[in-house]
């Protein structure tokens, strides 16, 4: 099991109808968003333009950048693929936020945690679609398993080869594949590509300065303690007074 | 600070005092919920129609326990939307709980357009109405009072004004938006074209769109169908100045000089009927006035349309000979809001005619038939009152519709009160200052009113004008008239029913209408008590009941007949029982029998044309006040080719102010700087720079254009308002900036440029070649045998092009 979504970006109209539903299904508060449609506007010399739509979410990818900083364990993987947030173990501190290269998180300012799509994983587990699928006024976004192969995911992908948005920046395995035509999947390339993951500025300190000086600290008390140790060895033990 | 013991128990109290106030109001739909899934708290799921635009998908709204609406969701028994729904069809229930909406009855008590008013009684607000309808009625007439009704949910207010007496009842649906359209394709094929638009989307080869930007503009059920057709590989021509999300999406983009579209459609009727193109069997059978029309395009050459359209030639051939080679699967649509340019009801026979030689009529792939639905009325003993329209409808608007009207006709009837003083307006879910142009003289027209009522939801600019002020329910809040569709496949027919009771004192339309029936002295008018009642009158003929049909809220009808069947002779609704290439009604009327390119004014030196269009966020000037739509669009932006703001020294994203022809300053704008508009025009969305204060979200953002609108240009034939025919000029810092005299805009046309037409003898002028060709019988056997040669090579070139093409 291997859920991924397909999006069809020569259909896409780009109305944010799937973007509202995800909102009003899922209250996110307005100014923050779990996916996001952009508009690229024309591009090129008129009157040899084009342009596309492009929409963005959590790509739930192979190898997410965002698991692996969190601090307590509140991001993870499920079996399935969809990478959840456990509210009840998120501290807020937005390190995921900044690990995702593909901005798909954002902390919730009314819970203080953190946020994002998950594939709407309690519609899915009452066999509803994914609520931007289900509205999707023109069709454009197919979800299922990818390792089904009659789902329409697996067609979309395996058969009409369907993209990933992978660049240099990041290439983990976005289970989020679009369908476009050269000049839309070119334009997604320039504008829309991910960029590469950060690490927040606490846990950037953590990793680059306090562990290393942390461990270093600790390596340097135990050399210190085993010269302690073999000294004391050497010279024998001082009589000890009653 | 030190707070004694004494002092925290009064404030705790206080407090919790306050908080209990507060949370039983809230109880009555301002509750706050616990973030997370809609589903979890979800205790029911009703079935009823949208309104957040005209189109009326199908909903479900989900409901908690409080009573609160959680959440809209498309209804998957819907069969044109099939459970999807647009972004404002999801948003909806942000109008119920929008806090800015019309929660009492108001009277005014200040000037006109002042906006003081004090709150009456739903009671003393509808005895005001009655005594100064009655007084009005007494004086001049009951034709002095105009009717301005929208929608569905007007049909029982419709039926108290014209019981009450009054013919003068007018729709922007007409002269501001459809009616040159459903008269030019009335005067052809004998039928309107009607709503939704029966395009056959899901058979056809080719869709043809001018100016129809779908996408933006969206129909839930529309854009589905187009999206599923270009995914099979249907393809699109989209004639725009603007490239729309359409045109990014076409095969041909043809950026059309604005306002020479007809121009087109006659060369393309020119290349269709001399290469051949045109489907000969459909016309022979069906149509008249082929050889007129024929003799007519004979000049409107594609190069001649290609100097008026600014558009290569071979651009104009190429389409026409995949409209001929996609023939009759091709749906062109005839477009929606249609007035533009003051030829409009031409420019519309001139596309029914591409679609008659197309022969796509009725038949599969392009436009289909609707079917009738039996939903019978109630009876009513009151006559159609006798009295002459006022507003030109038959008249002097021969063309135009009597059943909705000309609203620009009867705004001239009560400013000149010619043909009769027009003295009382009852408006109800129209908004006549932002769908009407030249706001000045509708406002002109309200200072001579003894009685201005309007029902409406939002307090828009228009209620501050108005006496008396009447808020309805939202359409989550009420019943309203049974929606019949009749241009589906199969036709059938949706409720609107209440999904949760209306908040503060608001009332259903229905409810209003019956009321003042009541105090008109028209009681026998609604002889019925519940709509249930109603709703089970109007459903009989679908065989069902308002009960059984509460679940789904849709009720099919057996069987529609979308084509014509062509084994038989067809009889069209014209005159001549044939589709009329030539109208004799026309002619009749004294306008021309066939379509005629008629020059537009040219744009002035240093201004840009005003063009506009739709948002997909957005519906007209209602939804902008919205807490989820505005987040997503809060103002419209001034698209401006990028050169020309390059020029003009203009950054992306820039605010300034537009001044129009007449010296009209708008609010400040931002710049959309893009290479996707002609140098020659502006764009921007219909609908913002509310003037209201009262709607707090939406006041002072963005740009109305209809207040830019000082000028129209009258349709002659349907009376409806060319609106295209306004100038902007850009002000910056407070002077209006020029473009400098070095400025040029050649746009090169990438690998298109002129070519030959293959002209097609015509039968009868090879039977007389050929009488000349018998005389010299050897030199034509050596011609037959290169001729033969030829036409291989030339059958192999075509069919080659064909596999490239497809169609």
């Amino acid at each position: 099991m291997r859920y991924a979504m397909v999006i069809d970006l020569r259909k896409c109209v780009g109305c944010d109808a799937c973007t509202v539903a995800c909102r009003t299904e899922w209250e996110v508060p307005i100014g923050h968003s779990r996916t996001v449609v952009s508009h690229s506007g024309a591009i090129g010399e008129f009157p040899n333009v084009y342009s596309t739509n492009f929409v963005a979410q959590c790509n739930h990818c192979d190898e997410p950048t965002c698991v692996p900083p969190c601090p307590t364990g509140a991001t993870f993987q499920e079996k399935n693929g969809i990478v959840q947030v456990d509210t009840d173990l998120c501290i807020g501190c937005g390190y995921c936020v900044e690990a995702c290269p593909y901005d798909a998180r954002y902390i919730n300012p009314e819970t203080n945690k953190v946020d994002k799509c998950d594939f709407c994983a309690e519609r899915l587990d009452v066999g509803l679609q994914p609520a931007c699928a289900t509205t999707c006024i023109a069709n454009a976004k197919y979800f299922g398993d990818l390792e089904d192969r009659n789902s329409i995911v697996y067609k979309k992908v395996f058969e009409e080869g369907a993209w990933r948005n992978e660049n240099e920046n990041a290439a983990i395995g976005p289970n989020v594949y679009y369908l476009g035509t050269k000049n839309q999947l070119e334009i997604v390339k320039a504008k829309f590509g991910p960029r590469k993951a950060r690490l927040a500025t606490p846990a950037q300190m953590w990793k680059d300065i306090l562990r290393p000086f942390i461990f270093g600290a600790i390596g340097v008390t135990f050399v210190g303690q085993a010269i302690a140790f073999f000294n004391q060895l050497r010279n024998g033990e001082e009589p000890i007074d009653d | 600070m030190s707070i004694s013991r004494r002092d925290f128990l009064k404030r705790s109290v206080l407090t919790g005092g306050a908080l209990s106030v507060l949370s039983t109001t809230q109880l009555k739909g301002f509750t706050k919920h616990p973030i997370g899934w809609k589903g979890n708290q979800r205790v029911s799921e009703i079935a009823s129609i949208c309104e957040m635009c005209f189109w009326r998908c199908g909903i479900l709204g989900n409901v908690d326990k409080y009573g609160k609406i959680l959440k809209i969701d498309g209804n998957p028994e819907h069969p044109l939307t099939h459970g999807r729904l647009c972004a404002r069809g999801n948003a909806g229930h942000k109008l119920t709980y929008d806090p800015d909406r019309l929660k009492y009855p108001l009277m005014r008590v200040g000037k006109r357009g002042e906006g003081k008013f004090k709150r009456v009684s739903w009671d003393e607000a509808l005895d005001f109405f009655a005594e100064k309808l009655l007084k009005i009625k007494k004086e001049y007439g009951p034709e002095a009072v105009g009717y301005f009704p929208h929608g569905i949910q007007a049909r029982f207010f419709h039926q108290v004004m014209t019981a009450f007496g009054t013919p003068n009842s007018v729709e922007p649906a007409f002269a501001q938006c459809r009616g040159p359209r459903d008269v030019g394709y009335k005067l052809t094929f004998g039928n309107n074209i009607g709503s939704p638009e029966p395009l056959d989307f899901e058979h056809t080869d080719l869709m043809v769109f001018i100016g129809s930007h779908i996408g933006e503009n969206v129909f839930t059920g529309q854009v589905l169908q187009y999206a599923e057709a270009l995914e099979r590989g249907a393809k699109l021509i989209v004639v725009d100045p603007r490239f729309s999300d359409a045109a990014a999406k076409a095969d041909y983009w043809l950026p059309i000089k604005p306002g020479t579209d007809t121009s087109l459609l006659l060369a393309w009727m020119h290349v269709l009927i001399f290469e051949g193109h045109y489907d000969k069997e459909y016309i022979d059978n069906n149509a008249i006035g082929f050889d007129q029309l024929k003799e007519h395009v004979k000049d409107f050459t594609p190069k001649w349309a290609a100097k008026i359209t600014e558009l290569p030639e071979s651009l104009i051939i190429k389409t026409a000979r995949l409209m001929g080679k996609c023939s009759p699967k091709v749906a062109l649509h005839p477009g929606r809001h249609v007035t533009w340019y003051g030829d409009d009801s031409q420019r519309s026979r001139a596309m029914a005619l591409v679609t008659a030689l197309l022969g796509s009529y009725g038949r599969k792939g392009g436009i289909y038939l609707s079917s009738k639905i039996p939903a019978p009325k109630f009876p009513s003993s009151h006559h159609k009152p006798k009295v002459k329209r006022a507003d030109g409808a038959g008249t002097k608007y021969p063309f135009a519709s009597k059943g909705l009207g000309v609203t620009n006709g009867l705004i001239d009837a009560t400013l000149n009160e010619d043909p009769y003083p027009i003295k009382g307006w009852v408006v109800y879910s129209q908004n006549v200052l932002e769908s009407i142009p030249e706001t000045y003289k509708t406002k002109e027209a309200i200072d001579k009113l003894d009685l201005m009522v309007v029902v409406d939801v939002m307090p828009v600019e228009q209620i501050l004008y108005a006496d008396l002020v009447l808020p309805e329910a939202t359409f989550l809040e009420r019943y309203d008239d049974l929606y019949t569709v009749k241009n589906a496949k199969i036709p059938f027919a949706a409720i609107r029913q209440p999904i949760i009771d209306p908040l503060f004192e608001t009332k259903p339309g229905w409810w209003i209408a019956k009321e003042m029936a009541k105090r008109l002295d028209l009681k026998d008018l609604f002889p019925w008590d519940t709509m249930e009642e109603y709703f089970d009158h109007r459903l009989s003929g679908l065989n069902t009941t308002l009960k059984q049909m509460q679940a789904k809220g849709i009720a099919m009808h057996s069987k529609g007949t979308p084509y014509y069947d062509f084994s038989k002779p067809v009889k069209f609704k014209t005159e001549s029982g044939k589709i009329e290439l030539y109208s004799k009604k026309l002619l009749r009327e004294g306008f021309s029998p066939m379509p005629e390119y008629t020059p537009i004014d040219e744009v002035p030196t240093g201004y840009f044309r005003l063009i506009y269009g739709r948002s997909p966020v957005h519906t007209f000037a209602r939804s902008q006040n919205n807490e989820i739509l505005n987040s997503y669009q809060s103002e419209n932006d001034l698209w401006l080719n990028n050169k020309v703001a390059e020029d003009l020294g203009l950054l992306d994203g820039e605010y300034v102010k537009l001044e129009n022809q007449d010296g009209v300053i708008s609010n400040k704008i931002k710049v959309n700087a893009t290479p996707g508009i002609r140098a020659d025009a502006v764009y921007m969305v219909h609908g913002f720079g509310h003037n209201s204060k009262r709607m707090r979200k939406a006041h002072g953002k963005g740009v109305s254009d209809t207040q830019l609108m000082t000028r129209v240009k009258v349709d002659p034939i349907s009376g409806g308002t060319g609106m295209r025919v306004n100038f902007v000029r850009i002000v910056k810092n407070g002077n209006p900036i020029m473009l400098s005299g070095a400025f040029s805009f050649l746009p090169n046309f990438e690998g298109e440029g002129e070519e030959e037409l293959k002209y097609v003898e015509d039968p009868k002028r090879v039977k007389a070649k050929r009488k000349i060709k018998k005389v010299k019988k050897k030199e034509v056997k050596v011609e037959k045998k290169e001729l033969k040669r030829k036409v291989i090579e030339l059958k192999e070139v075509e069919t080659e092009e064909e596999e490239d093409e497809g169609c």
